[in-house]
């Protein structure tokens, strides 16, 4: 498992899938390769991304070796929720910038969470239906423009005419990060995708508690 | 004064009469006169009349002959989606990972896309208000430009697993933001401002920009200034704390600083350069007049004993600013010195 957290940390695609499929062939669970190989290697990057010190390059290249990784243990898509928490995620109509967004899911998947992306231009009702759907235990939004203000606001209301008061809304990028929580009407503003994850990690234990 | 003579002295840490207000003021033109924002892009009259009502309305110190970020891609064959009152976006990128820079040609600005009417809009905006005030044309820099032909991740993505590769893309970028510049300054821009957004330590780490972006900033800059460009303007939003002590080897007279660094540490970092910035984008939507008015009077008062000071947002005014803060960012120049 070293070597495949090793060469996930060093975003080397090739090579993590190739230690993923010698893992498979020696009869290792898929659910253990995410828990003991991705999830290690998501927590030592979490560990040395703080605020100051994010390096986007480094983590989008973790982030796609841990994506082949992904698709090679779960073909058939999204991995099974592994009684972890579900979350839908989306950029908002209007707003096309995706790149923090898809940071995030990486990030999410590389810890284990069963991660619904609904692309970007998404409408607030199509971000609702899924997170029916799909029981999502948080919708997750990406605004990096100030115009898509106002969708962020709708959510809460949009999910509690539905009965899904319990669902988390968690909002980031660099739009929403410059509001609180209570301004966008959402739970928790994240600084960081690993900030975010921090918080949904909480969520997902008290879940399970 | 005249805005005109008022920023060229700003730019020169000369006295000024009072600090020069120059919001960055684009796309909210056409929300201001009430016109559909695909028709202000697509049509460069229609911008400059917009632009000119806007400076007429606001008072402020600057013109802006400014579209998207789309322009440069969409004349290279990249395929835009408009919308009627959000900023186009790109459908389909030009370059892919299997389709070579060289196969691109570096575009005609008279008549490649929609860089035809940005120049109308530049001959105009000189032609009606040019001797009151500054106008401004728009660049893109090379990051932004290379993922505008790619697409974002695929960029970065290239940009580490072949260098080579990536740097062709960035050196065609130069040769494009080179032709498209002195086109505009030819037109009548005063100055060409650089967007680089991508090239910010919120995309890419620093010794990426030092490295692969300064060299070339460089020589889009010493094109500029030979053509007579009355300043340099470099502008890069976000944390861009550990790279603006590198601006002005670049070649730039102008520094964005966007809220993320505070006017102190600005002023640290480039004792020597014009500053713009740095009030929050955001606070034009949601704040009231009077927060405005109390952040841009700090900013003015930080500011009084150095000079160098454009007083502005960190980035683009929102479309959906409300006006009376706009009015409030330029009241509060008036009021200081
Ligand atoms: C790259 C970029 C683009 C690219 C987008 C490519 C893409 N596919 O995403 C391009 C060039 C296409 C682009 C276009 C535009 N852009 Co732009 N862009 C940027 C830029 C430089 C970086 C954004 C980015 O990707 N950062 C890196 C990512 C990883 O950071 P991030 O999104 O913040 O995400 C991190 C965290 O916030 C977090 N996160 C993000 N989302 C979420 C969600 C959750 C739930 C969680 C937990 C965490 C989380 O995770 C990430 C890692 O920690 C910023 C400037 C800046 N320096 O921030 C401007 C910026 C966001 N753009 C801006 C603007 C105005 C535009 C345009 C409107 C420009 C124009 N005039 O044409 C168009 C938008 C068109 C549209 N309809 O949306 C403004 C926004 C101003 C505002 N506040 O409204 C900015 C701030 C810059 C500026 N003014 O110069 N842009």
């Amino acid at each position: 498992m070293d070597k495949l957290v090793e060469t996930l940390l060093q975003g080397d695609h090739v090579g993590a899938l190739s230690e993923a499929r010698r893992l498979l062939a020696l009869g290792i669970a898929p659910e253990r390769i995410v828990t003991d190989g991705m999830e290690t290697a998501m927590r030592r990057l979490d560990d040395k991304c703080t605020v100051e010190s994010f390096n986007l390059l480094e983590i989008m290249l973790a982030g796609r070796a841990v994506s082949a990784v992904v698709n090679e243990l779960y073909p058939e898509g999204a991995p099974p929720a592994q009684g972890r928490a579900t979350f839908v995620i989306a950029s908002l109509e209007g707003d096309i910038h995706d790149l923090g967004k898809n940071v995030t899911r990486m990030v999410l998947i590389g810890k284990g969470y069963r991660v619904v992306d609904l692309g970007k231009d998404c409408p607030v009702e199509t971000l609702v239906n899924a997170a029916e759907r799909e029981h999502a235990d948080a919708v997750l939004v990406s605004g990096l423009i100030t115009p898509v203000i106002p969708q962020v606001r709708k959510l809460r209301p949009a999910l509690a005419a539905r009965g899904l008061d319990g669902i988390k809304v968690v909002a980031g990028g660099a739009a929403l990060k410059q509001a609180t929580a209570e301004e966008l009407n959402v739970d928790y503003v994240a600084e960081t995708a690993f900030d975010g994850a921090r918080y949904l990690e909480q969520l997902a234990r008290r879940k399970t508690e | 004064m005249n805005s005109l003579e008022r920023v060229k002295a700003a730019i020169a840490f000369a006295p000024v009469d009072r600090t020069p207000a120059v919001p960055q003021l684009f796309g909210h033109a056409a929300v201001l006169a009430g016109m559909a924002l695909e028709d202000y892009l697509r049509d460069g009259e229609r911008l400059a009349r917009c632009q000119i009502e806007a400076y007429r309305h606001y008072g402020h110190d600057m013109v802006f002959a400014f579209m998207d970020f789309s322009v440069e891609t969409e004349a290279l064959g990249s395929l835009l989606q408009y919308r009627a009152d959000q900023y186009p976006d790109v459908a389909s990128y030009v370059l892919t990972p299997e389709r070579d820079v060289s196969a691109l040609a570096v575009p005609d600005p008279a008549v490649a896309g929609r860089m035809p009417e940005l120049l109308r809009a530049a001959s105009i905006l000189r032609r009606e208000a040019g001797d009151e005030a500054p106008v401004a044309g728009c660049v893109l820099g090379p990051m932004t430009l290379a993922t505008q032909l790619l697409g974002i991740e695929t960029a970065l993505y290239l940009a580490v697993d072949d260098p080579a590769r990536f740097e062709n893309v960035l050196d065609f970028a130069v040769e494009v933001a080179v032709r498209y510049g002195l086109a505009q300054i030819g037109a009548g821009v005063h100055l060409p401002i650089v967007f680089d957004p991508a090239a910010s330590p919120a995309v890419v780490p620093p010794q990426f920009f030092r490295e692969r972006l300064l060299p070339r900033l460089k020589k889009v800059f010493a094109a500029y200034r030979a053509a007579g460009a009355l300043a340099n303007w470099l502008n890069i939003t976000g944390p861009t704390a550990p790279i603006l002590p590198w601006y002005p080897e670049a070649g730039a007279d102008i520094a964005n600083f966007d809220y993320y660094v505070d006017a102190a540490e600005a002023q640290k970092l480039l004792p020597a350069t014009c500053l713009d910035g740095n009030l929050k984008s955001l606070s034009f939507v949601d704040a009231s007049p009077a927060e405005i008015a109390a952040a841009a009077g700090a900013l003015v008062a930080a500011f009084a004993g150095r000079g160098g000071f454009l007083l502005s947002s960190g980035c683009e005014i929102p479309l959906e600013a409300k006006p009376e803060n706009v009015a409030a960012l330029v009241s509060a120049a008036r009021a200081g010195t």
